[in-house]
């Protein structure tokens, strides 16, 4: 029996195969973590195109703006609007044509309102999540800070 | 099971790692302590970061008081190449063709020379292209790419770049041209608000890093735009001003003229008007209609000698020491002696016995002559001085000039030019010096500084610019004696300046034109006309200036009739009701 149990333990091929089976045990699991490394890789910087990509469209959207608010201007242009004035069969009003009325309370502005003026809408953007932009180390400390301040707080 | 170290292999494989190892420990130390070595490397590591990209923010607008667009942006296209990449050039140069009517051999030999030379990455084809043929020419390249995808045979644009951009756009074009200035491609600023307030508008440019690696992707920060501003001209009134200018040009045949509207009591400028005016979307016109800067904008930068407009800065400060009141009389004979110089009247007659309004009314030399030298120089150049005669106004204006006032002690000056300087001769100054100086006559003795911004406003606030007071050169009952006694003169004469139902102060100046050979031209004059109103409250001041006018040399025919055509619009765009309304008005 002991001489049974020493040979099939000092196999030759028995040995080799624990050998194959903890390499390949280890080319499987860094198999693994390459593939979801790599997974995660193609997904971060596929957003990252895509957010390219959307600050391009967005820079377009601008200048689409700025383009529509100078057209506005000529469209509303006092050459323009004085053309349309006249087309329309309005003329030039003079002095002894215009009646004064007198309003008791009113009194005009003595003064510009600056705010009157039109103003391009500005525009403001939500900062990236983190789970896109931090390493597993940083949501490992995040976790493990945030179990420490919760356990702090108890009783 | 046998070590690895038992064959020479082993050793050898272990002795090469070893030697490896030292070899990379020996490089590291070689390149730490050899400076040019690691110079090199850190320009390798500067050069293959990532690239460094420079925001410049959009250009702040500029407003009218009402909140029109005066000045803004449009978006322009920077077509160019990536050299390498571009694999037929031919395509690329047919396609700007077609897109934006370029010619086909200077941008196929553009692209051909670059691609040999190898010298250059990126090279520029056309720039400034208008938003409607970039837009079309990149839908153009889209569908090309899906014709391609679809499996057809399409030119191949690869290489080629439209690169959009922001240029100045000016809606209402020749409009207020001469106050706002325009900027170049270059992006030079030049003249006017454009110019003065250039750092303001264009804001601080911010340097981005463009990462390569897309998952560094972050936002591209928000870069703030420039600051708009917000002008204290009325456009439509600016406008009215404008044309009422250009009709007076041909109606009196000057040759150039500026017509100035300014809020007496603040400073803020209605309208600016100055002849020749500008498209400003084709501004590089403008060289050949301006000959020289100062004909820019006249009303600041050109200084002239402005005749007897100046009598009334004279008149103020004489009855403000007290050396004459408006009843003193004086004796005209036609002529008085003045260092040594006889000085006569316009018309070369003696005008009697006159009080200061008729002397003012009549615009007689001689008699402010007299004044002045009662005066004596000492106090007229003072006051003068004081009226900021020969200074600048400040006038948020880029290119005003000072203009030029002789004082006693100067080379030049001689002790008759006190007597020439008592009625705007040998002096030269500018409109918005003549209007500044007489706010103070218009407001209480206060004199203010003209400007044409009002505000200024970014994303994070407004800021008002408050009205400023550029000194008092006169007392407040001075101011009213002289706008009484200006009224009168208009009213005793039936000035031409006379506007129906509104009472209104001012004086005539027709001034000779100096020549380069110091003499005075015998045909050519200067009319002016500077006024303000209405007298018992005054709210606004116009100054008029033509050019050598042709239907009559007088500012009495010429100024004075266009000064009454300001004063109607004037009224009207500032909501001034008539006096008669006013009184009724204050009595309720």
């Amino acid at each position: 029996m002991t001489h049974l149990r020493t040979t099939i333990s000092h196999h030759s091929w028995r040995a080799h195969r624990q050998q194959i089976g903890t390499v390949l045990a280890a080319l499987i699991a860094a198999t693994m973590i390459a593939s979801l490394y790599l997974s995660v890789t193609a997904r971060a910087a596929l957003l990252g195109r895509e957010i390219q990509k959307m600050e391009d469209e967005i820079q377009d959207v601008r200048y689409q703006n700025v383009d529509l608010e100078t057209e506005l201007a000529s469209i509303l242009s006092e050459e323009s609007m004085r053309s349309r004035v006249l087309e329309a069969g309005f003329r030039e009003v003079s002095l002894e044509e215009i009646e004064y009325i007198y309003i008791p309370g009113y009194a005009p502005p003595e003064r510009i309102a600056p705010s009157q003026a039109p103003h391009a809408a500005e525009y403001t953007f939500h900062e990236t999540p983190p789970e896109y932009t931090e390493s597993l180390f940083e949501w490992i400390r995040k976790a493990f800070e945030g179990t420490a301040a919760r356990t702090a707080r108890l009783p | 099971m046998t070590s690895p170290f038992d064959s020479w292999r082993g050793y050898l494989i272990a002795a090469v790692i070893a030697l490896s190892s030292l070899g990379v420990l020996g490089q590291i130390l070689h390149i730490q302590r050899n400076p040019e070595i690691r110079n090199f490397f850190e320009n390798q590591k500067e050069a293959l970061s990532e690239p460094q990209e420079k925001v410049t923010p959009e250009r702040g607008k500029i407003y009218d008081r009402q909140g029109n667009l005066l000045a803004g942006n449009k978006t322009v296209y920077e077509i160019g190449v990536d050299v390498e990449s571009v694999q037929e050039p031919d395509s690329i140069a047919k396609a700007l063709v077609s897109s934006i009517g370029a010619d086909y051999e200077t941008i196929y030999n553009e692209i051909v020379q670059a691609k040999a030379a190898k010298t250059q990455r990126y090279l520029i084809l056309a720039n400034y292209i208008p938003a409607k043929e970039g837009r079309a020419l990149l839908r153009y390249i889209e569908h090309l790419k899906e014709e391609s995808n679809a499996g057809k045979r399409t030119p191949d644009l690869e290489g080629l770049m439209l690169i959009p951009h922001l240029e100045r756009s000016y809606p209402e074009r020749t409009v207020a041209s001469n106050i706002l200035g325009f900027i170049n491609l270059e992006g030079v600023a030049a003249y006017g608000v454009e110019g003065k307030y250039n750092e303001i508008l264009s804001g601080a440019p911010v340097t981005i890093t463009v990462p390569n690696n897309p998952n560094e992707v972050d936002e591209v920060p928000d870069v703030p735009k420039g600051t708009d501003l917000i002008l204290t001209i009325h456009r439509d009134f600016q406008a009215e001003i404008e044309t009422l200018l250009n009709q007076a040009l041909v109606d009196y045949g000057a040759v150039s003229g500026v017509i100035v509207v300014m809020d007496s009591r603040t400073g803020e400028i209605w309208a600016m008007a100055s002849t020749p005016q500008i498209d400003l979307n084709q501004y590089w016109e403008y060289g050949s209609i301006v000959s020289s800067p100062s004909e820019y904008n006249r009303a600041i930068s050109m200084p002239y000698e402005p005749g007897s407009v100046f009598k009334v800065l004279t008149m103020a400060a004489a009855i403000d020491t007290g050396v004459v009141q408006p009843t003193t009389t004086y004796l005209d004979t036609g002529s008085i002696l003045v260092g040594g110089s006889v000085i006569k009247n316009w018309n070369e007659k003696p005008w009697g016995m006159q009080d200061m309004i008729g002397c003012m009314q009549h615009s007689l030399n001689v008699c402010l002559a007299w004044v002045a030298v009662e005066m004596g120089p000492q106090t007229f150049y003072d006051y003068m001085n004081r009226f900021g005669i020969g200074h600048l106004t400040g006038i948020d204006l880029l290119g005003e000039a000072a203009g030029r006032l002789k004082i006693p002690g100067d080379a030049d000056w001689y002790p008759v030019d006190l007597g020439t300087n008592s009625f705007g001769q040998g002096v030269s100054t500018t409109p918005i010096q003549m209007l500044m100086a007489a706010s103070a006559l218009a407001n209480d003795g206060k004199m203010v500084t003209p400007h044409v911004v009002y505000a200024m406003s970014r994303e994070n606030g407004e800021y008002v610019i408050p009205p400023q007071i550029a000194g008092e050169p006169i007392s407040a009952e001075t101011a009213h004696t002289m706008t009484e006694m200006l009224a009168t003169a208009l009213e005793r004469e039936g000035s031409k300046a006379l506007v129906p139902g509104y009472r209104v102060a001012g004086k005539t100046g027709t001034a000779q034109i100096p020549t380069p050979y110091g003499v005075y031209a015998e045909d050519t004059t200067n009319a002016s006309f500077i006024g303000w109103g209405p007298v018992d409250d005054p709210r606004f001041m116009v100054y008029v200036w033509l050019e050598k006018p042709t239907s009559s040399p007088w500012g009495s025919e010429t100024a004075a009739p266009l000064f009454e055509k300001v004063v109607e619009k004037t009224v009207l765009f500032m909501n001034i009701p008539p006096d008669s309304v006013r009184e009724e008005m204050a009595q309720r």
